[in-house]
């Protein structure tokens, strides 16, 4: 099986809040200590308004998944509770999976955890996939009851304990290190048979790319550069045989930064700020609050500590759109853009970011309306590209200027 | 790169052993020096400011200075992960060099250690120094979190006088500076599995009356990790206990004042 047999298409979004302040320069970072006196409510609410009817979108647009994710303490995103915003997804969308990926299991109890997701697995007839974060190290900051230099350990028995619950009858019971359950018997159960579709969500730390490897998941990687992303599944693709497990491209996650309109001048005009304002700002944060005490090996940190951040505060556009997936410009461009990644690392599961920092509701609506008519019906096999009605956006784009 | 000489003159007085030992399971090492009874002194959570104040100690006692494992020259220990674990440790350290009757010096988490110990084993020792212990809940005169601290502030909270520590101070543009960054990174790493949820133990003023030989509590006046008033509760849960604040220093009191070794140095005798 290759990439191109089951190419789907997922749409993510963080919900940032972007009302900063306008001395917002002076904050070293816009995590875990940036002031929540900072958050205005009444924003906020209009704010989610906006952002679930775009995720509705493209779901009416057809694409195969709706990616939600969880941070803290952070205008980076307004999902701290990241299963809230899945619940509200299910009654209004029909079709694409809803993809929780998703709550750091090391800060909640496992067990109120598999009962969670298995609600939203069942509410959604079967839609929810799920993947696993360790959570970045702002989060454990934030969280500080949780201590960086076990959450590696807690997080694969956490993790243990849910797929127990999901897959054998209760009552269970459990005895482990971090956890002694005494009646592990969750209503209700999944869906989904055994359970539904899990990834580890990771930089490429070997850690994680183990963790995977193991199970035989799939890898979401987060948005770190393309040679990062395809070493990690390079890596998986050895590693998995070595636990019975095959790599294959359904489970070699993606993570893109797209923006298609009428040209490639267009495309990049309109988005560049957005893309700039995701790194420079919503991004921005300190080597200390990536790296809590505990949180890396050594080794890990002496490679971090050694290489400048090129996420977390830093944006050099040549170098962005060289060597991280950042796809702008006509369909023909970004769909060439896309295939080209899909085909060197192998990959079927394309996220791709089509809101990105503060950009506002009719770029993210004509980005997203486009690519979907115009940049996936070039990357599907032929077969399905007849099932798609078709674009009218560009031509009605076209015809208006 | 500095010689490993130059490394360890950097950190413990001319005459000084350096020592690897595997206790148990644990490797570490160790500097020993002088000769005498044995005085066994344990480091706060970062070394890099090495333990030149021990010299006058070395002219009356044997004096021992291990890293704890997870700290300095000694790496993680598997087993090790807790204050009691500590404990125990040394415990086995004691036995492995045959120490009886010690002279139990404990700086900031060295003094956490070491006061616990005492709760527990108050017959293995002859004497106990806390200069500036962590590990007690005092809700009027908290122990700083550390871990709120940037990077940049660290030094200002340790001394009084920042010129102390100007020497240890590495140059962000020079060869050694990465490896001051993991040193630290590891020790605040070890740090936070004792401290990361408190920096303290809730129920170790339940015991603290179970210390039966004469134990110092010395201060610098202007400590900003455990302020020099948390004194008064310790001296107040150890039955003999004897409070001595010097003037004009911080946390690191015993580099910043001569007087403070030699505080200790009186009081052991």
């Amino acid at each position: 099986m290759t990439w191109q047999d089951d190419l789907q298409f997922y749409s993510m979004h963080f919900m940032p809040y972007v009302h900063l302040p306008p001395d917002q320069q002076q904050y070293d970072s816009l995590w875990v200590d940036f002031s929540n006196k900072h958050y205005d409510p009444q924003k906020g609410y209009e704010l989610y308004q906006r952002y679930f009817r775009e995720m509705v979108l493209a779901d009416q647009l057809g694409y195969d998944g709706l990616v939600v994710n969880e941070h803290h303490n952070t205008m980076y995103s307004m999902m701290p509770v990241c299963t809230a915003a899945a619940a509200a997804l299910i009654p209004v969308t029909t079709h694409a999976k809803i993809c929780v990926f998703g709550v750091p299991v090391t800060f909640v109890m496992p067990n109120r955890l598999a009962e969670e997701y298995a609600m939203l697995d069942v509410m959604s007839g079967g839609r929810l996939e799920i993947a696993f974060p360790l959570g970045t190290g702002m989060e454990y900051w934030s969280n500080s009851v949780v201590n960086p230099s076990t959450a590696r350990a807690k997080f694969r028995e956490s993790v243990d304990i849910m797929i127990q619950a999901w897959t054998e009858d209760g009552p269970t019971s459990y005895d482990g290190e971090f956890y002694n359950y005494r009646y592990l018997n969750v209503w209700p159960r999944p869906f989904q048979r055994p359970y539904p579709r899990c990834y580890v969500v990771g930089t490429g730390s070997p850690e994680t790319i183990a963790f995977a490897a193991e199970r035989g998941w799939g890898y979401a990687s987060v948005f770190v550069p393309i040679a990062q992303q395809v070493k990690t599944f390079d890596r998986l693709r050895e590693t998995m045989p070595k636990y019975g497990h095959e790599m294959t491209p359904d489970k070699a996650m993606a993570n893109t930064i797209v923006y298609v309109a009428e040209t490639n001048e267009a495309a990049e005009r309109e988005v560049i700020d957005h893309i700039k304002y995701y790194f420079t700002i919503a991004a921005r944060t300190t080597p200390r609050f990536l790296n809590p005490p505990g949180y890396i090996s050594l080794e890990q940190f002496r490679i971090r500590a050694g290489a400048a951040n090129k996420m977390h505060g830093g944006f050099d556009w040549d170098e962005m759109t060289k060597n991280w997936r950042v796809a702008v410009g006509t369909p023909e461009r970004v769909a060439e853009k896309i295939a080209g990644w899909c085909e060197e690392a192998n990959s079927s599961r394309v996220i791709c970011h089509h809101h990105i920092g503060d950009m506002p509701h009719w770029k993210v609506v004509k980005n997203m309306t486009i690519f979907a008519e115009e940049v996936i019906p070039r990357l599907r096999p032929q077969a399905k590209r007849a099932e798609r009605p078709g674009s009218n956006t560009l031509r009605t784009l076209a015809g208006a200027t | 790169m500095p010689t490993a000489a130059a490394r360890q003159a950097k950190r413990v007085p001319r005459g000084f052993e350096r020592r690897e030992l595997n206790v148990n399971g644990a490797d570490v090492v160790l500097f020993v020096g002088g000769s005498g009874e044995p005085l066994v002194f344990l480091h706060g959570a970062g070394t890099a400011s090495g333990f030149h104040f021990s010299a006058s100690w070395a002219g009356k006692y044997t004096v021992y200075l291990p890293y704890h494992p997870g700290f300095g020259e000694s790496p993680d220990s598997a087993a090790i992960a807790t204050i009691d674990d500590y404990v125990l440790h040394y415990l086995e350290l004691f036995d492995r060099l045959r120490l009886d009757s010690v002279r139990l010096v404990g700086l900031s988490i060295g003094g956490w250690i070491a006061a616990t110990l005492a709760t527990q084993n108050s017959h293995r020792l002859k004497k106990l120094a806390l200069v500036g212990p962590a590990g007690l809940r005092v809700p009027d005169h908290p122990t700083l979190d550390i871990f709120r601290l940037k990077p940049e502030e660290v030094p200002a909270h340790l001394v009084h006088d920042l010129g102390v520590l100007a020497p240890y101070a590495p140059d962000p543009r020079g060869p050694d500076f990465l490896e001051f960054l993991v040193n630290d990174y590891h020790e605040m790493s070890s740090y936070g599995k004792l401290a990361w949820t408190r920096p303290y133990d809730p129920d170790l003023a339940k015991w603290l009356h179970r210390i039966s030989v004469p134990t110092l509590l010395l201060y610098g006046d202007k400590d900003r990790v455990t302020p020099a008033q948390q004194a008064e509760t310790w001296a107040g849960l150890i039955p003999n206990a004897t409070v001595r604040i010097v003037k004009d220093a911080g946390h690191l009191v015993l580099d910043e004042k001569p007087e403070a070794p030699q505080a200790v140095l009186e009081f052991l005798s």
